[in-house]
């Protein structure tokens, strides 16, 4: 440990051989690690060296720009007698690379080989010159598989950091938004990008951003999760305070309205702060398609949601507490059907919730060709069977099945994945206090959500605390015609609150095109 | 914080689920009937059978939807009680649709039955009541065609005819206690009897061939007051009763031509009207001045006359009012012969006459008996269908 410590600093050798023993043995011999000796015309007398790691990088690039130019050109006399001067010469007039930097230990060169650059070192002198060649395999952009739309762009994130980037870029193409790299995790130094538009963020929030990314300390960030489980406000909440998504259009959208995104290396999936309880319900379709149908179907995920958490806890308190308020048709039907039904209904349902979340999970897990097979045992075996078998009645199958539907409205699935959870709890307390149970726990949750904060703002915000301007719920439970949304959606302080000068509707010309 | 949740968590496991029924646990009551007999009461249920109902199970056609059986106590939750020495189930009351009371029970007093309701939670006061002519339990074992339940069909069937005949009114037990408890402490409550033959239809083959040899019907109207039953009026009465007492919702009223008094060949259809009470005190009489409104249109007519002609309508207009006055005269014939104010006309000069009310509220049913009306009756024809004059004055056209 001592030793390594030591070495944290270990500046390079002005010998090219040392470095290269150097470089080898820290990589522990590897066999991708590539490093290849040779002498240049460029610099007569002196040996040259380049390293890099195989595979992360463009071997194309490498031989095109750092190593053709190494061997083929000629410099002039002066530059050659002093070292540093040689690689200095070699950036400005040789290697043809964009982005290049000058490093002066051992250890820059290791991260920065470890990074997918190229490290060209030269005998005599003790520093380096590392070449920006990152390349490699990666996957071309695709279709977004996790949160899809009718009408928008398709395209959704991909593994790597930089394409990501760009992608942002494509839409927001404006000097302001700025992007800042940390690295994070000490073994697998990972890329973490901050991006932000200037002058809309909120600098505060910014600050904080910067603040809770810089104290994770952990060897390593393999995916966004770990981020965002870093930098939460609240770690003993079942309800998620990070927007996450696979789209870049979600993304440049909530830089728009002031967010901060976080765009992690080696993963799709970006994370966008501060987020409000709504701004899970709003889908980028809601935006993209005509308000009026946005406002109707985002009214239908609001009421779905509720379903997919009280629906099995009401059916439950309804049928064992308070048949008096079901009509008396209704009550009749049900009571044929749970007739010779062996279990009480809190345990009839807690069953078939737990098959339907088996059955869920299965399907994620096994390999996509027994795809099918699950379908059908689930379908007709576990509902139709069991119903017929009387074991469970017809109406808790519906009741479930509706449920499990219900979920799947939710565009975003963190949140759903809340009431999967919560309906649990409620269908317990319906169980032990029917309605009464149902309303406590209603309750406890309320203010469990008013409690909450994302990096600053109320979770519930603009319903709570109240005093948000009234332009906030122009874009909350229902969307109002783009000109109509003057606010940016956020209630906090913000550099540039507004969107839109006024809400008037741009003018029309009834007959335009006619003389 | 983990002590407090554990607390919490054994609260409600230990104290929870006290009071839950499960839906297989409970025997849903659709009718109750109210008989006195040998001293006590006797309560009969009709009990809903949920599987010989519900279109899951393959056995709908043979078994029976209901059970009824009786019990019988000096008060009504004793007999209640008694109930679960002969059934598996908690009786089940905030479904029951209908609450029938025998003749017997009725005139005895029902005192004890607005007890009850009044103080139950399970038992609602949003079940219609209504008198039998014989045994409530008799009425509580016919099955009924076309429906399942018979509580429910027959709660149905006062729904339709109040909405589409007003011959009789719905009375719920709010209403009926809200009667009692009103100014004139009388009310009226419709009845049923087993009509055709005296044959139970009791099984359920019997609804399997297209007639049936008897069946539940509405009949006459039960005089209530205080809380005994003083006596009936016929369906003809029990319609003007409504008309005099603004109960009409929709209607169709039979009607004579001009000069024929005999058969009443024309019948409109009634779908609206309003009817107004207005007291006055002439001598030391009080008289009460009955202002109908109503409006329709023409069902049949076969009277003559050319409906072209706006004064022809009129005419038949003026028939209709005279017929309408003559309900409201025969309804008020009857019950003022019994005493017993129905028709809310206590209330109205209460209402109007606090100071007078106080002196003679007392002994309101003698003055009630002596007071007199004075009928003023609006129709007014909106439609007479689409066919104008009539199927004979256009033969007669034709020919000429």
């Amino acid at each position: 440990m001592n030793k390594q410590n030591a070495e944290a600093h270990t500046p390079l050798s002005p010998s090219l051989q040392a470095n290269v023993q150097a470089i080898r043995s820290r990589f522990g011999e590897s066999s991708d690690v590539v490093i290849r000796v040779f002498r240049s015309d460029a610099a007569p007398g002196r040996r040259l060296a380049i390293a890099y790691v195989d595979g992360i990088v463009d071997a194309e690039t490498i031989n095109r720009s750092v190593m053709e130019p190494l061997m083929s050109l000629q410099l002039p006399e002066y530059v050659i007698e002093k070292g540093a001067r040689l690689l200095e010469a070699l950036r400005g007039c040789v290697v043809s690379v964009g982005s290049m930097r000058d490093i002066h230990t051992l250890d820059e060169a290791l991260q920065y080989m470890a990074d997918g650059l190229c490290v060209i070192m030269a005998d005599g002198s003790a520093a380096a010159l590392t070449a920006d060649v990152n390349g490699g395999e990666e996957r071309s952009v695709g279709i977004a598989q996790t949160q899809t739309v009718i009408r928008g762009p398709q395209y959704g994130f991909v593994e790597s950091l930089r394409t990501n980037i760009s992608l942002i870029r494509r839409v927001i193409r404006s000097s302001s938004l700025h992007v800042q790299i940390h690295k994070v995790g000490k073994q697998t130094h990972t890329n973490v990008a901050v991006l932000y538009v200037h002058g809309i963020v909120d600098e505060g929030i910014l600050k904080e951003v910067y603040r809770r990314l810089a104290a994770i300390d952990i060897d390593g960030i393999l995916e966004s999760g770990y981020i965002e489980e870093f930098i939460q406000d609240e770690t003993f909440t079942l309800f998620p305070t990070l927007l996450n998504t696979e789209r870049p259009d979600t993304v440049a959208a909530a830089l728009l309205e002031g967010r901060v995104a976080i765009i992690v290396d080696g993963t799709p999936i970006a994370l966008m702060a501060p987020t409000t309880f709504f701004s899970f319900f709003q889908s980028p379709e809601d935006f993209y398609q005509r308000y009026d149908i946005a406002t109707f179907i985002r009214v239908i995920r609001y009421v779905a949601y509720v379903v997919s958490m009280l629906l099995p806890a009401l059916y439950i308190a309804v049928t064992t507490y308070h048949q008096e308020m079901l009509p008396t048709t209704l009550l009749i039907s049900l009571a044929a059907q749970r007739e010779g039904i062996p279990f009480p209904g809190l345990v009839e349902a807690l069953l078939m919730e737990m098959t339907f979340e088996v059955l869920r999970e299965a399907g994620l897990r096994m390999p996509r060709a027994i795809g099918p097979a699950i379908s059908i045992v689930g379908a007709l075996v576990l509902g139709q069977s069991a119903v017929q078998a009387g074991i469970v009645s017809a109406g808790m199958v519906i009741v479930v099945s509706f449920t499990a539907i219900s979920n799947f409205v939710m565009p975003e699935f963190n949140m759903a994945a809340t009431s999967r959870i919560i309906r649990f709890g409620f269908m317990l307390m319906a169980g032990m206090l029917g309605f009464f149970g149902i309303f406590v726990s209603g309750l406890f949750m309320l203010i469990h959500l008013a409690s909450l904060r994302s990096f600053g703002v109320p979770y519930m915000s603009p319903l709570a605390p109240g005093g948000a301007a009234q332009g906030l719920f122009r874009d909350m439970f229902i969307r109002m015609p783009w000109w109509a949304i003057v606010m940016r959606p956020l209630d906090m302080k913000m550099r540039n609150p507004k969107r839109r000068p006024n809400k008037k509707k741009p003018p029309a010309q009834r007959h335009s095109g006619k003389p | 914080m983990w002590r407090l949740c554990i607390i919490c968590i054994v609260c409600l496991l230990t104290s929870g689920c006290w009071n839950r029924v499960e839906l297989n646990e409970i025997g849903i009551i659709s009718a109750t009937g109210v008989d006195w007999k040998d001293g006590k009461w006797v309560l009969s249920h009709q009990v809903v059978i949920p599987q010989t109902i519900s279109s899951q199970s393959p056995s709908t056609s043979t078994a029976a939807p209901v059970n009824v059986f009786s019990t019988s106590g000096d008060n009504f939750r004793i007999a209640t009680k008694k109930a679960s020495q002969e059934t598996t189930r908690q009786l089940y009351f905030s479904h029951n649709q209908i609450v029938i009371i025998g003749q017997e029970a009725a005139r005895r007093g029902l005192e004890q039955v607005f007890d009850v309701y009044l103080r139950n939670a399970d038992s609602r006061e949003t079940v219609t009541v209504f008198l039998a002519k014989g045994s409530a339990r008799r009425i509580l074992e016919q099955l009924i065609p076309l429906e399942k339940i018979p509580g429910n069909a027959i709660q149905r069937m006062i729904d339709f005819e109040e909405k589409n005949s007003s011959d009789f009114r719905q009375m719920t037990m709010h209403n009926v206690v809200q009667d009692l408890l009103g100014a004139s402490q009388a009310t009226g409550i419709p009845s049923l009897v087993v009509g055709g033959t005296n044959e139970n239809l009791d099984r359920s083959e019997m609804l399997s061939i297209t007639n049936t040899p008897s069946k539940v019907r509405l009949y006459d109207l039960g005089l209530i007051e205080k809380d005994k039953l003083v006596g009936w009026v016929s369906k003809e009465e029990s319609f003007g009763v409504m008309w005099l007492a603004d109960h009409i919702k929709r209607t169709t009223v039979a009607f004579s031509c001009a000069g024929d008094t005999e058969r009443k060949q024309s019948s409109i259809r009634i779908i609206s009207a309003k009817t107004k009470l207005s007291p006055a005190r002439s001598g030391g009489k009080w008289i009460m001045r009955v202002q109908v409104k109503a409006e329709g249109g023409l069902l049949e007519y076969n009277c003559g006359g050319d409906l072209m002609k706006p004064y022809e309508v009129d005419k038949v207009a003026r028939l209709i009012e005279r017929e309408i006055e003559s309900l409201l005269e025969k309804g008020w014939q009857a019950v003022r012969k019994h005493k017993a104010d129905v028709v809310g006309f206590g209330s109205t000069i209460h209402k109007k006459y606090p100071k007078a009310w106080k002196e003679m509220k007392g002994d309101w049913p003698e003055h009630f008996s002596q007071m007199d009306i004075e009928a003023t009756v609006r129709v007014k024809i909106n439609s007479t269908g689409m066919s104008g004059s009539g199927f004979k004055q256009v033969q007669k056209k034709s020919r000429s």
